[in-house]
């Protein structure tokens, strides 16, 4: 792999580890699996690029975009906690209505950026930021967004969300609204997998209305290998796993490229990937760590 | 204290499953009252302490309890006045989280929480305290995770959790039925002792006859969602576990069902 590549890769696996956050709090700290994010993804990028393309700011269309996603993900909470309507169902019904919602703040299929202001070429504007602005500005915004979601899973609020995933029966007899809990959750959860589809919209290029497609099993491919790699052992090492699986998980369909095979194989190599990682007994113990009346039931969930 | 008044509450309306649980069950309970609760499987004493607890809403009747009527109130926010100790021991802690985490999470019980540090230094330091008081040395596992803990150190963690916020009132579901003798003695000296030195109103459901007479002020049997027996002071100091298997059997009409009951 040629250094360009590699870094190149790098660069992605820091955006994409945004993202990766967010399915972490859904699917590891909530225990729900959550599949709006192939809908929210898509419109952080939609929102991003439709204001840049109208010659907004573009570090306010970022932000706008993070918002968008909160706002899905919201959503997904309110139909599964106000109406009842099982984790999945919740998710896959936003998320099918989020596709026309993109298309419509697109305008149009895609929306290419070439040569626009964007964030990184604004921040590869300050000094000696020419070469290397992507991958430092991406370095940047996920180390403060993990940091800052360690810093938040340690707030009174934060110990209750991981709760409400743990044992909801238990928390919710300590006086926590769990319902509240799941729509925050999911909430920033989406708004964390939007803002990383701004960034990746902004340094592709272009928003397509088709880009979240397999995005959570991409999330989760790269939860499972970095926990497997880095381990759970505390908050602050499953966040670091989560970031460093994100990262390895684009090195791999990076060499997976190299060999030969096509970018539309590479859907069918990530369910791959996941489908090995919950099959093998030994990776299993390790995702599955916790005993109890949890133990096992987040396979059957994936 | 806790008033219940003719509350009613059947399961799976409509359907050919429905079941009654509960008819028209009226209680009160006065402040500091430790109630014991017997009675066969399926008599309704999980279900009347899971309808104060707000589980569910109940069909009909009143809860109070203190001054506030909680009948409509949901589950979370009965958790500031009620709290509650399960029988099987994963239900009443958070397992992937630490002893620390949970604990605080008992101390915030009722409270709104907020988006600051959970843990404070001081909050540590009080709960290395209160561990010690268990005589488990656990006081030094504050950051162990709590599925690394045996069921009866889960259990009276979870008993330490249902008081270091003193609750109106405590319910406790058979909370030592599924440890082993030793660990369950221990338990329930503890809860008796927190019990008595925070003056706390409890009710209690064990199918061990001879806890029933001996712990706490006042015994109550339930049968077929009612309460058939209701006994205190001197009725309930002179009474033994054969006579109260005798009263079993009168007052129900029908045979005790259950082993664990005898045989304990």
């Amino acid at each position: 792999m040629s250094w360009q590549v590699f870094s190149g890769t790098f660069e992605q696996g820091l955006m994409y580890a945004i993202m990766v956050l967010g399915v972490y709090l859904t699917f590891r700290v909530l225990d729900y699996a959550d599949l709006t994010v192939d809908g929210s993804f898509t419109l952080g990028a939609a929102i991003a690029a439709r204001l840049i393309f109208a010659g907004q700011n573009p570090w306010l269309a970022s932000g706008l975009a993070f918002i968008g996603g909160l706002v899905a993900g919201a959503f997904t909470g309110l139909l599964h906690t106000k109406f009842k309507i099982t984790p999945l169902l919740s998710g896959i019904l936003t998320m099918t209505a989020l596709y026309s919602v993109n298309l419509r703040i697109m305008g149009r299929p895609n929306i290419p950026l070439l040569r626009m202001r964007t964030i990184f070429t604004d921040f590869g504007k300050l000094p000696f930021m020419d070469q290397y602005g992507v991958m430092v500005l991406s370095l940047i915004s996920v180390l403060i967004l993990g940091y800052l979601l360690y810093l938040f899973m340690e707030t009174e609020i934060g110990v209750a969300l991981r709760a409400t995933g743990d044992n909801e029966m238990m928390i919710r007899s300590q006086g926590v609204n769990t319902d509240m809990m799941k729509i925050l959750g999911l909430s920033i959860s989406n708004g964390l997998v939007a803002f990383s589809g701004s960034y990746v919209a902004q340094n592709n290029q272009f928003a397509d209305a088709s880009m979240g497609i397999g995005m959570i099993i991409a999330g989760l491919a790269s939860v499972i290998i970095g926990e497997v790699l880095v381990g759970t052992s505390s908050v602050k090492r499953t966040i670091l796993a989560v970031i460093v699986g994100a990262i390895v998980y684009r090195v791999i369909i990076a060499l997976v490229l190299q060999l030969g095979l096509g970018p539309t194989d590479l859907k069918l190599v990530t369910a791959v990937i996941v489908i090995i990682a919950l099959t093998t007994p030994d990776i299993k113990k390790k995702i599955v760590p916790r005993s109890g009346p949890h133990a096992g039931k987040e396979v059957t969930n994936a | 204290m806790l008033r219940v008044q003719n509350i009613l509450k059947t399961f799976n309306k409509g359907t050919v499953n429905e079941k009654m649980a509960i008819k028209g069950i009226t209680l009160k309970l006065a402040a500091g009252d430790f109630v014991t609760v017997i009675g066969s499987n399926g008599a309704g004493k999980s279900t009347l302490l899971n309808s104060i607890a707000g589980d569910f809403p109940v069909d009909k009747g009143e809860i109070h309890i203190g001054d506030c009527e909680i009948t409509g109130w949901p589950q979370y926010r009965r958790a500031s006045l009620v709290s509650r100790v399960f029988q099987d021991p994963m239900r009443g802690t958070a397992s992937s989280m630490t002893i620390e985490e949970n604990m605080v999470m008992a101390l915030r019980r009722g409270q709104s929480r907020r988006l600051r540090r959970a843990i404070s230094a001081k909050e540590r330091a009080y709960f290395r305290q209160e561990l010690t008081k268990l005589g488990l040395s656990l006081e030094n596992r504050l950051t162990n995770k709590v599925s690394l803990l045996s069921g009866g150190q889960r259990q009276a963690l979870t008993l330490l959790m249902a008081t270091i916020q003193k609750p109106q009132l405590l319910l406790l579901d058979e909370h030592t039925a599924a440890l082993d003798p030793k660990t369950a003695e221990k338990v329930l000296d503890l809860t008796c002792r927190v019990a008595a030195e925070n003056n706390l109103t409890t009710l209690m459901i064990t199918h061990n006859l001879d806890h029933a007479l001996s712990v706490g002020n006042r015994t109550i049997m339930m049968h077929e969602g009612r309460i058939i027996l209701d006994l205190r002071e001197e009725e309930r100091t002179n009474m033994t576990i054969n006579r109260l298997l005798e009263m079993f059997e009168k007052e129900s009409g029908s045979h005790i069902h259950n082993d664990r009951m005898i045989l304990a």
